[in-house]
């Protein structure tokens, strides 16, 4: 691998008000390889996606392909260069099929200037089949799975010709036998000399796939590239948060757990997803939950917390029977939920930081439905205190945030209210390493005082580390309980799959 | 609001600055930054634009007029303000004072009730109307924009229906002294309005209802998830614009003297357009009753400069609609270069 590489970004640099998002920074890949770009939130990597993809104008640099300068400073001009972003957040026409999302925009037509329905889709299957996925072209987006959305996306960017192909967070939504077979297209991709840019927080997929890796931190490069082969996960780790960080997830601390089950559900059911779910959570201990994507963790939750009408069961909290029919019930009795989707079900993102924390507690924070405003002005500043919330600002608008701050925020609501039970659905997805073992601190810590946690999460390291016990649920039902710490990663996927059958 | 946490420079968040709070210099920075500045500042422009203008812009008949149609309008705008804060659109905002406009003439002059029994009635009518609105949005998915378009044409042809297309006149002197009358030199429809915009300023700033549209409006799923009555508080919100299209309906009816069913036709819009002027978002969570006070303003004394300047009614139309689009379209401008 010598010669010019194929894409060259020389002193990129990208200012917004107040801040240096990009400072100077050199980036290239060469054709038939794979680097990863990796840092914090905020470190600059999306804002350099951003000016691959011709969303952003860099205010200063240049962009070099083989070789030549070239102008990518629109979607088009970039597409037009054979690069193809992957976005986190997919771009596809839910409610169109997969051979219309692939050909969107450049439809083939027939002589009469029709759509050509049947050369789209031979040409889908025969795009898809080189992929090796079983997809049906015919299929409207909106049936697929996630995993199924992203490798449409993939199908898209190989039918385009692309030379260059980034994928942000290509993973962050999937599940682990989904990533397995996510890391063997890309590898795919780099086989027929497809240069990829792979922007993950996981360190494991990083390890895994790509040749070298780039180190972003506040804008700049954190340190020259890296050759894979030459460094560790903890060497890239203490580079990109600038210091060594020791134990992410903190010590299982040896504080007392109730003996009588706070919340206990039983044959819980909600279709589609949710068909048996039986399990008791204590006072004082952290519940993780694991299981593949669509295996009825967020929909278990959700009904019991009254978001979703429960089929059958019944849920007990403190003893008594109880079935919640809106979250407001639920909220009403002690219980909080962090939703899976910070930006789209928790936050308020135009409205302040005072007012983000403030919204679960109306009844404390007013008096016969007139807003006291010293007292929700203290709220807020204590729990975002508590919270070693950086924004000292609590009016700030809370879209201003990192995602780590964001879920502080999220998570301050909650403890504002003193709950007794905390469901959390991914508390850590989106959020850089830094942000991550302060979450887990944080969850820690509320688990101490007596509340009882329930941690939904994809991360097995995640799970594996925080929990006490875990509950790992299967196509619905629950596949097993183990024990956090006496068990592994393997025997979690092994009941998470299926594949193995394993006495817990 | 698509955009990565990733992009949005966290450092601005994370820079010790000091909450903006007290110290004239502080405050003086917040007014001045506020929107709201920027179209007092428009408004103060215009107004010296008419008065250079017209010899009768600054005549007292001229005044009188000018602030009654103000006050007028401004009660159906602040009304609007909760449902657009909210996320929603009232298309039938104009047919209720249609509606209600008949029923207190029917109340008061047809059957003799006496004018506080009518007026209460009629009010309840317009709420009733509201209630059906915010009821229908809440329980169903039906889009607000299409629940409140079927209103408009059911209410407008409930107005028509009871009055067989007649108006209605007759009513006593103590009744259109509410839209006629004057107190302190200032005609009571300001007044009335003022009172409107004042009680409406510290429901939506000071109490958890007004907290609550702000919410419902900013994401309607975390409203849902932090335990807010959605529904009761969608009702609630189309019952407050409608009762508050009733009570125009009212001070309108006392302004002409006669109960007619073709009355507010088009009020919606002039509503929309002057909520938007004033700063809010037609996505919701963003604006304020001082906003919509002063978009209505402006929007009032535009109409009034044309009429001023000679220029014909039918093109004071085209003028409001396009102005309307072009407030739309700066909201939309401002929101992108914010970030």
């Amino acid at each position: 691998m010598t010669g010019v590489p194929l894409l060259a970004m020389r002193g990129m640099t990208k200012r917004f008000p107040g801040v240096l998002a990009l400072d100077d920074v050199d980036f290239a890949v060469r054709a038939g390889e794979v680097m990863a770009l990796v840092g914090e939130n905020g470190a600059g990597k999306s804002t350099l996606l951003k000016i691959l993809a011709g969303a952003y104008r860099c205010d200063g640099g240049t962009v070099l392909m083989d070789g030549e300068t070239v102008d990518i400073s629109s979607p088009r001009a970039s597409q037009q260069h054979a690069i193809a972003v992957i976005h986190q957040e997919l771009n596809l026409a839910e409610h169109l099929s997969v051979a219309e999302n692939i050909f969107v925009g450049r439809e083939p037509r027939t002589r009469l200037g029709l759509v050509d329905f049947a050369r789209m889709r031979s040409a889908s299957t025969s795009v898809l089949a080189e992929l090796g996925v079983d997809i049906d072209p015919r299929a409207p987006v909106s049936t697929l799975s996630l995993a199924r959305k992203q490798m449409v996306e993939i199908a898209k960017a190989l039918s385009l010709d692309s030379r260059l192909v980034v994928m942000d967070e290509p993973t962050s939504t999937l599940t682990e036998n989904e990533v397995v077979v996510l890391l063997e297209l890309v590898r795919g991709l780099r086989a027929r000399g497809v240069a990829v840019v792979y922007v993950s927080h996981r360190l494991r997929e990083v390890f895994a796939i790509a040749d070298r890796i780039t180190v972003l931190r506040d804008g700049r490069l954190a340190c020259p590239v890296l050759l894979t082969a030459d460094t560790t996960p903890d060497a890239v780790v203490s580079r990109m948060v600038g210091r060594e960080l020791t134990a992410i997830f903190g010590e299982h601390p040896d504080h007392k757990i109730g003996t009588t089950p706070i919340l206990s559900v039983r044959g819980l059911a909600c279709a589609p997803r949710v068909r048996d779910v039986s399990f008791d959570l204590f006072p004082g201990e952290i519940l993780g939950v694991a299981g593949l994507v669509g295996a009825g963790r967020s929909e278990s939750v959700r009904a019991i917390f009254g978001v979703d009408r429960m089929q059958a069961g019944e849920v007990r909290f403190d003893g008594r029977p109880v079935r919640w029919r809106s979250p407001r019930q639920a909220i009403a009795a002690g219980v909080g939920l962090v939703p899976e989707d910070r930006k789209g079900q928790a936050l308020f993102l135009g409205l302040s930081v005072r007012v983000n924390i403030a919204a679960a507690c109306s009844a404390l924070v007013s008096r016969a439905g007139v807003l006291r405003r010293g007292a929700e002005r203290k709220v807020a500043a204590d729990h975002s205190r508590e919270l070693r919330l950086r924004a000292t600002a609590i009016e700030v608008a809370v879209a201003t945030l990192s995602g780590g701050n964001q879920q502080k925020v999220v998570l301050a609501r909650w403890l504002a209210l003193r709950p007794r039970v905390l469901l959390l659905d991914e508390p850590t997805r989106g959020v850089d390493i830094g942000a991550k073992a302060e979450i887990y601190r944080l969850i820690r810590e509320i688990a101490a005082r007596g509340v009882a946690v329930l941690m939904i999460s994809s991360e097995l390291p995640e799970v594996l580390g925080m929990s006490d016990r875990i509950l790992v649920l299967r196509e619905g039902r629950v596949a097993g309980v183990l024990v956090g710490r006496s068990t592994d990663e393997r025997t979690v996927m092994a009941l998470a799959t299926g594949i193995e059958e394993q006495v817990a | 609001m698509s955009a990565d946490p990733d992009v949005r420079p966290p450092e601005l968040a994370d820079a010790e600055e000091p909450v903006p709070r007290g110290g004239w210099r502080a405050r003086a920075g917040r007014v001045l930054g506020a929107k709201e500045t920027g179209l007092a500042a428009v408004l103060v422009v215009i107004v010296v634009f008419l008065a250079w203008q017209s010899p009768n812009f600054l005549t007292a008949t001229n005044l009188i007029v000018v602030s009654r149609q103000i006050a007028l309008a401004l009660f159906l705008s602040i009304g609007m303000t909760f449902v657009i804060l909210s996320g929603a659109i009232d298309l039938s905002v104009g047919s209720v004072v249609a509606l209600v406009s008949v029923t207190v003439g029917q109340l008061m002059v047809t059957f003799g009730l006496p004018p506080v029994l009518a007026i209460v009635l009629a009010l309840v009518v317009g709420a009733l109307v509201g209630v059906f609105n915010g009821a229908v949005v809440a329980y169903t998915r039906i889009p607000s924009f299409v629940v409140t378009l079927g209103m408009l044409a059911m209410a407008s042809g409930l107005a028509l229906g009871i009055t067989q297309g007649q108006t209605i006149s007759g009513f006593p002197q103590g009744f259109l002294a509410i839209g006629q009358g004057s107190t302190l030199g200032i005609p009571n429809p300001v007044w009335l309005a003022a009172v409107a915009a004042a009680i409406a300023h510290l429901v939506l700033a000071r109490t958890t209802f007004g907290r609550h549209v702000y919410l419902l409006g900013s994401n309607e799923q975390a409203a849902l998830l932090s335990g807010i009555a959605v529904r009761r508080t969608k009702i609630l919100i189309f019952t407050v614009a409608s009762t508050l299209a009733a009570c125009a309906a009212i001070v309108e009816t006392a302004r002409l003297t006669v109960g007619q069913p073709s009355a507010g036709a088009g009020y919606e819009l002039a509503a929309i357009g002057a909520v938007v002027i004033g700063g809010a978002s037609l996505f919701g969570g963003e604006g304020s009753i001082l906003g919509t006070v002063l978009g209505t303003t402006l929007l009032g004394l535009i109409l009034n400069g044309l009429i001023l300047l000679g220029i014909s009614a039918y093109w004071q139309q085209v003028f409001s609609g396009a102005v309307i689009i072009l407030a739309v379209a700066l909201n939309l401008w401002r929101q992108r270069h914010r970030r």
